[in-house]
């Protein structure tokens, strides 16, 4: 599993409001809001459909198909039908490059304290 | 059964009412006229940016209009391919991809289907989605920013189905160097006629004008010397093109001004009288400004900057789509002289629109009439006063505004697409055609 930085795109190559898919496994994307880059899974976690291809508007991405919505900062479900979060990745951009790591291991660690943190709160 | 040798006879001017009536004719050019022909989808400033979408119809069958990413337009036909649900319900907008409201099928802007809900658990992994797109339209054509598009594989090239009504398409589609662009949003209303009696009469008929709208210009026009300006245009000589099934018929005008849209409008067309006779030639700029169909349904009205879609549904109904068309980037208040014109005269409660929409709808009315149905019309009128390439302007024309050449064009070429003639075999028949007309008038 490889934890190092990539290049992912140029600052250039996204505009206000849009993405930039990576085909890693699986894929994630780096999305733009504002001045502002993420990078997330870029598969939604309703169905199947590609984040890239949706709306990114005030640092949150919303799913064109049945329009769940992501909270581009944290990953958390904004609105449903979509229950799970989207993991999120390191990103980093210097002068006009964007880099991002992309940790698998990290993330399960924060998954399932996400699960833990939501069994205690339901008790 | 119908025999529609019997029910219209173009070189005698016969027409059976029957074809404005008869719901198996109806089904019949549903599949013969509509479905073979070039239908308008769309102008490029409906589509500014990718992802931009319009729904409209191709006759009954809903179709969606979508400007691609790579900047191409593609329409398909906007049914769900799971149980038929219209796919997106929007009139237009901007899409990144359209989910169907019943079951959540969802397709991307180019048609694909990309998501079936509960792909794993309900259909096991076993749906092939690329099988299952919705009917793409297999032939657009990008006309000088006008869409067309056609069913027919077997249907000629756009141009050829243009054929000599290009050279007056281009008296408005080029008559700017910046374009056109249309108002955004189309006028919509349901009118209880056939689509015939629209089509044809923006074809070919500046006869009824006098009449129908006598009243429409007393009350639109005050100063009697205006009202004696468009008397004037009126009595002046003018011209009608038939060919293909198209038709357009114009007064010969003296000057570009004064123009319907008033004096704003007149002050921009003065400014950009060079450029405009530069695109079109002065004649051409001066004459081509009248009624206008393209075979079967799409019509304009250059004098009133209106722009519209018969669309069919039934034989006795119409559901209008209309639009006003401007000359990009002109001057705000010349717009805005343009649309006023538009809406004044050929809209919804245009003072012309309703004299127009009165006669087709009573016409209607009266075929309920049993006997009304089954008694022959006139479309006589210049019969045999056909000629060709008068004054260089190319096709069957006529030397005068006030003929129905141009109707019985378009029911020849309905009549050949309704007997379920070949592309070919029309093409052939036409050839034909022309050469007698050219042999009788050498
Ligand atoms: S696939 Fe994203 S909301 Fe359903
Ligand atoms: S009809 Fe569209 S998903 Fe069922
Ligand atoms: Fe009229």
């Amino acid at each position: 599993m490889s934890t190092s930085w990539i290049r992912a795109c140029g600052i250039d190559d996204i505009d206000d409001g849009e993405a930039f898919r990576l085909d890693t496994v699986p894929p994630v994307s780096v999305f733009r809001s504002g001045d502002e880059f993420f990078c997330l899974d870029d598969t939604c976690t309703h169905e199947d459909y590609s984040l890239a291809d949706s709306w990114v508007e005030d640092c949150t991405v919303e799913c064109p198909l049945h329009q769940a919505k992501f909270c581009l900062r944290t990953g958390a479900v904004l609105a449903q039908p979509a229950t799970r979060p989207l993991a999120t990745h390191e990103i980093k951009v210097e002068g006009t490059d964007i880099y991002v790591r992309i940790d698998r291991e990290r993330e399960e660690h924060r998954e399932e304290e996400h699960r833990e943190g939501a069994h205690h709160g339901a008790a | 059964m119908f025999d529609i040798a019997d029910l219209v006879q173009p070189d005698k001017g016969l027409i059976d009412p029957s074809i404005y009536t008869d719901p198996e004719i109806y089904q019949a050019e549903l599949a013969n006229v509509f479905a073979r022909s070039w239908l308008f989808l769309a102008h490029d400033s409906q589509l500014p940016k990718k992802g931009s979408f319009l729904q409209t119809y191709m006759a009954e069958d809903p179709v969606l209009v979508v400007r691609q990413r790579d900047g191409s337009v593609k329409a398909f036909l906007n049914q769900c391919r799971h149980r038929g649900m219209r796919i997106c319900r929007a009139d237009e907008g901007v899409a990144k991809a359209f989910t169907c409201s019943y079951h959540g099928w969802a397709y991307n802007i180019a048609g694909e289907l990309v998501n079936v809900p509960m792909e794993d658990r309900a259909y096991h992994n076993e749906i092939d989605k690329s099988q299952w797109g919705p009917r793409q339209v297999p032939r657009i054509h990008n006309y000088k920013g006008f869409y067309f598009g056609t069913w027919d594989d077997e249907a000629p090239s756009f141009e050829e189905y243009l054929g000599d009504m290009a050279w007056y398409f281009d008296a408005m589609a080029d008559r700017y160097d910046d374009g056109l662009e249309l108002v955004p949003g189309a006028t919509k209303w349901v009118i209880d006629a056939n689509w015939k009696f629209a089509a044809e009469q923006f074809a070919s008929d500046m006869y009824h004008v006098p009449i129908s709208h006598s009243s429409g210009f007393v009350a639109l026009f005050d100063d009697p010397e205006i009202r004696a300006l468009a008397a004037g245009a009126l009595a002046a000589p003018g011209r009608q093109f038939s060919g293909n099934g198209h038709g357009s018929g114009f007064g010969l005008r003296p000057d570009l001004v004064p123009d319907p849209a008033g004096p704003d409008f007149d002050a921009f067309l003065i400014e950009r009288r060079e450029e405009i006779y530069r695109r079109l030639g002065e004649q051409r700029a001066l004459a081509v400004y009248g009624h206008n169909t393209v075979f079967p349904n799409f019509s304009w009205l250059a004098t009133n900057n209106t722009m519209r879609v018969w669309h069919p549904r039934g034989p006795g109904r119409i559901e209008v789509w209309s639009w006003a068309y401007l000359p990009k980037n002109a001057p705000e208040e010349a717009k805005r002289a343009s649309r006023l014109n538009t809406v004044r005269t050929f809209s919804p409660a245009g003072v012309f629109e309703t004299d127009d929409g009165e006669n087709w709808t009573e016409v209607q009315q009266v075929l309920r009439g049993h006997i009304a149905r089954q008694t022959t019309f006139n479309a006589q009128m210049g019969l045999g006063h056909e000629q060709r390439d008068l004054d260089g302007m190319p096709g069957r024309t006529a030397g005068d505004m006030f003929t129905e050449m141009a109707g019985r064009g378009m029911y020849q070429r309905w009549a050949d697409l309704m007997s379920g003639l070949s592309w070919q075999e029309i093409a052939e028949l036409d050839k034909r055609r022309r050469e007698q007309e050219e042999a009788k008038q050498s």
